[in-house]
């Protein structure tokens, strides 16, 4: 493996936490044997890159780009990356999709907001300044390739690193993290070649198929909040009475949150077929009602709360058709 | 720059509102040209992610119609169309539609008067509401 | 004509994070600026209070206990022993980790951790023993962070403490996996320090240049014991005022500038002094060395047992330098060890119910507790249909942005008096970040 081909790989953070950064780095700690395929050539928070080094011929192969879109600064960082790099990935469910930063597009008021100098006046630097709404890498740029998830789990991060980084040497071990990926990612990824242009890596179907809960019969009867008492025990949360989003997300975690007793939050985007993750959770949740009269329904609809913030938890700004509209340049 | 005029997306079921609808207009009642009218075959069917395409599309007002509760073809059909409204209307209230703009409303296959009158009410009020924006952040 | 110098981006830091230099003349002023912000604020107002631990951990991990710890007290809850023990055993595998990462990234300085270790210790000999401890450090990061998903669900954004408990009991086998990790640690964090303090600091002289690097002493805020209040400890690290954490943020107060999208924490009833280095009567810190500064011992014999070598090292304390900030992670890893040690045993880990349902809502509820970055506390107000209308954190991040401003002037001042390049003293501030 001669050092001309070696994969360039950069890592670029917007906002958001860093657990993304951090889940690559840990990769059961074998981020370190990807060294035979790929020099890592821009990661800010690693390696403490700037700008300067990806200077005019120092392309980049793959870049995975993390967390939402806030601040000037992160879309001139957006566009500039998807200029040098062959493939940009949408690491994580807020570049994918806005994630949780995406809430405050939802939020009414200006709070805790720093009134940005727009320029260096001779006496303090300026800060970028925030824009008025959160996006999506995908709002602001061409997207290749997407790892959902809050953060991504790391045997589907591996999946990607291993398909777009080492190509036709890819490593042992394989088998586990093709194991829940769509036919078609996986056939590539086994072959050796890039998976088809826009692909997601994860499942195609919603959570419930990787949810290990029993499923038995769906009828709402009355909404609870999860500090109320429901059954720890194995059966399907939503058909007790818990609002769940695994109806209306992609599968792929392998149903993590359910198992430990907590309902999906969506973090996975919506699933393949599915317009608007709120619509169908609207059409999820209130085709089990068993009540012929309109006034019970209307008495139960009153007691959920927070539709918005819930259904599109961590896929406001790009996908809740509603409100997705990226603003006028 | 004319005065805006409204576009209202309606799902008729195919057996009675649809009926009336098009009665309304064979026996002349005046109607407001602003609807658009979409034959399904029970309201039951009109799934929620329609409504919100709708307005994503370009609609300001959408209005589903369907038949008196135990006259469905479908015996239960717009039970389910029933069941289906509160929860949706919430939703998109939350998300800047006001309620004015969607409506479930049952009309019977001979009630051709009532279907004109609603459309015509509707028109007007959404009128005066003016075009459904969609908000790109909340404020 | 002003000159303008910027160090970026500032590696390690949780936030994106970069340095200007403005010369104008003799006078230099250096900012250190926090370039983007995520507004917790919007993003919890309107939501069901209960879904704030879920969204709380995008700031740190250790916020999802805090928030679980708000929930029992707006709905006056206790959790069970069991779960309480719990929660203690996520928080002190987050220690773990959070610490261990720290460490990682000082020794990724010298020596790349992207590459192979076998192949690097075959090329660089000298470093042998680096290479080996760092790959012990992410072995265990790995079994601290199987800890965190036991307990937890996920690693970095744990979902399982919940008002009045946590959400599941764990399964069969795993306390035995969870001793066992345990066990783990507890052998593994003592070497770690000694080699830290072999290698590193004393005789290696890798941190030589920074065993210069102290502030000017500055206040404290720790967590007192029974977590009902908090304690502000003067520059001798003795007690100078304590209050319940309802009204922390009556003493803590927040001042904002207008080149950073960061506030700074400091304490109110000293007014906002400014950030000068000379200058720190109104300014306060958090963090593992904000804790060992009162110079107790500790109850755990290990850690007291390293925190005594550190005495040794560095003279009593209080201090406030850098090397006494990563002897404090050493101190603190060895000491979360003992303790998982101590909580990973079957009898705590089980009991017959892990979760006290609420029967009844207040309007308001805070909490405190002292997270691996630093002491953090929130409060939540909601209506009365239990949806938030307003939530206040402090995080360890804004609660030591003064703390890294002040740092930050030090080193660069002397750095650019000593004529050192911009790339080496974005290196000192990086490392001199790093443990705070």
């Amino acid at each position: 493996m001669n050092r001309k081909s070696k994969k360039k790989f950069a890592v670029f953070a917007g906002t958001g936490c860093r657990a993304c950064e951090k889940a690559i780095l840990d990769i059961h700690y074998q981020v370190h044997s990807l060294s035979p395929w790929t020099d890592i050539v821009f990661w800010p928070y690693v390696l403490g890159s700037r700008w300067e080094d990806l200077d005019d011929d120092v392309g980049i192969d793959v870049c995975f780009f993390i967390g939402a879109i806030r601040t000037s600064e992160e879309r001139k960082a957006a566009r500039r990356l998807r200029e040098k790099a062959g493939i940009l990935v949408a690491c994580g469910a807020c570049a994918a999709y806005g994630g949780l930063p995406g809430l405050d597009n939802l939020s009414y008021a200006e709070c805790g907001r720093v009134e940005s100098e727009p320029e260096d006046s001779d006496l303090i630097p300026s800060v970028p300044s925030i824009e008025s709404r959160v996006s999506s890498l995908s709002q602001i740029v061409a997207v290749d390739f997407v790892i959902p998830g809050c953060p991504p789990t790391q045997n589907l991060l591996w999946a990607a690193m291993q398909a777009l980084i080492c190509g036709p040497e890819s490593l042992t071990k394989l088998s586990y993290t093709v194991a829940r990926l769509p036919e078609n990612i996986s056939r590539a990824i086994t072959a050796g070649i890039l998976p088809p242009n826009g692909s997601v890596f994860a499942g195609e179907k919603a959570v419930c198929a990787s949810c290990s809960r029993l499923k038995e019969e769906k009828k709402f009867k009355t909404v609870i909040r999860p500090y109320q008492k429901y059954e720890e025990s194995g059966r399907c949360l939503l058909e007790q009475g818990l609002v769940c989003l695994g109806i209306s997300t992609r599968e792929g975690c392998g149903g993590i949150c359910t198992a430990v007793g907590q309902p999906c939050r969506g973090c996975f985007g919506k699933p393949e077929g599915v317009y608007d993750p709120g619509a169908k959770m609207v059409s999820a949740i209130s085709s089990t009602f068993e009540s012929e009269s309109a006034q019970e329904i209307e008495t139960m609809v009153d007691a959920f709360e927070d539709l918005t913030g819930t259904f599109y938890r961590y896929t406001l700004p790009s996908q809740c058709s509603l409100m997705s509209k990226p603003q006028e340049e | 720059m004319s005065a805006f005029e409204p576009k209202i997306i309606t799902f008729l079921c195919n057996w009675c509102s649809y009926v009336a609808a098009d009665a309304a207009g064979v026996s002349r009642f005046m109607q407001q040209t602003n609807v658009r009218v979409i034959r399904v075959f029970c309201s039951g069917m009109v799934d929620p992610s329609y409504v919100i395409k709708a307005f994503d599309g370009g609609a300001d007002g959408v209005l589903v119609g369907g038949c008196f509760p135990g006259d469905c073809h479908y015996i239960s059909g717009n039970i389910k169309a029933m069941r289906r409204a509160p929860l949706l209307a919430k939703l998109l209230n939350e998300l800047g539609v006001e309620k004015e703009r969607f409506r479930l409303e049952w009309i019977a296959a001979s009630d051709s008067a009532l279907y004109a009158r609603v459309v015509n009410e509707m028109c007007d009020t959404i009128r005066r509401l003016g075009p459904f924006t969609m908000r790109r952040k909340a404020g | 004509m002003t000159k303008r110098l910027t160090i970026e981006s500032i590696r390690w830091q949780e936030e994106p994070a970069k340095v200007t230099i403005f010369r104008n003349g003799d006078k230099t002023d250096i900012f250190f600026q926090i370039t983007s912000a995520k507004n917790i604020q919007g993003m919890c107002r309107g939501r069901p209070v209960e879904e704030l631990p879920r969204i709380m951990p995008v700031i740190a991990p250790a916020h999802h206990l805090a928030a679980a710890r708000v929930l029992d007290s707006l709905f006056n809850v206790e959790p069970p022993p069991m779960a309480l023990n719990m929660r203690a055993g996520l928080l002190q595998a987050q220690y773990t980790t959070s610490h261990l990462r720290k460490l990682y990234f000082l020794l990724s300085h010298w020596v790349c951790p992207f590459e192979d270790f076998r192949a690097a210790e075959r090329r660089h000999r000298h470093m042998k023993s680096v290479h080996r401890m760092l790959h012990d450090i992410m072995h265990h990061l790995a079994l601290a962070q199987e800890a965190e998903v036991i307990i937890g669900g996920r690693n970095d954004h744990p979902l399982s403490a919940v008002a009045g408990g946590v959400s599941r009991f764990l399964k069969e086998g795993l306390y035995e996996r969870l001793a066992e990790i345990a066990e783990s640690c507890v052998l593994f964090a003592p070497r770690l320090g000694e080699f830290f303090r072999t290698e590193m600091f004393n005789d290696g002289k890798a941190m030589d240049e920074f065993r210069a690097v102290e502030i000017h002493p500055m206040a404290m805020i720790t967590l007192a014991g029974a977590e009902k209040s908090i304690v502000l400890k003067g520059v001798t690290g003795k007690e100078t005022d304590s209050f319940p954490v309802a009204r922390a943020f009556e003493k803590i107060g927040l001042h904002t500038e207008g080149w950073t999208h960061m506030p700074f924490a400091y304490v109110m009833e000293k007014g906002w002094k400014g950030l000068q280095a000379e200058q720190t009567g109104s300014l306060c810190f958090v963090g593992p060395l904000a804790r060992l500064n009162g110079g107790e011992p500790l109850t755990s014999p290990m850690a007291e047992k390293e925190r005594r070598h550190l005495i040794e090292m560095l003279g009593p304390f209080p201090h406030f330098g850098v090397v006494a900030a990563y002897g404090a992670l050493l101190v603190e890893l060895i000491q979360a060890a003992e303790y998982m040690k101590e909580l990973f045993v079957q009898e705590k880990l089980t009991g017959p119910s892990i979760r006290i349902i609420p029967s009844e809502m207040n309007r308001s509820g805070c909490a405190a507790i002292e997270s691996p970055e630093g002491l953090i506390f929130h409060e939540y107000k909601v209506n009365g249909r239990g949806v938030v209308e307003n939530v206040r954190v402090m995080d360890a991040a804004t609660a030591n942005n003064a703390l890294r401003c002040v740092i930050v002037q030090k080193v660069v001042s002397d750095a650019m008096t000593e004529g050192l390049d911009l790339s080496a003293i974005k290196s000192r501030v990086e490392i001199s970040l790093l443990p705070f």
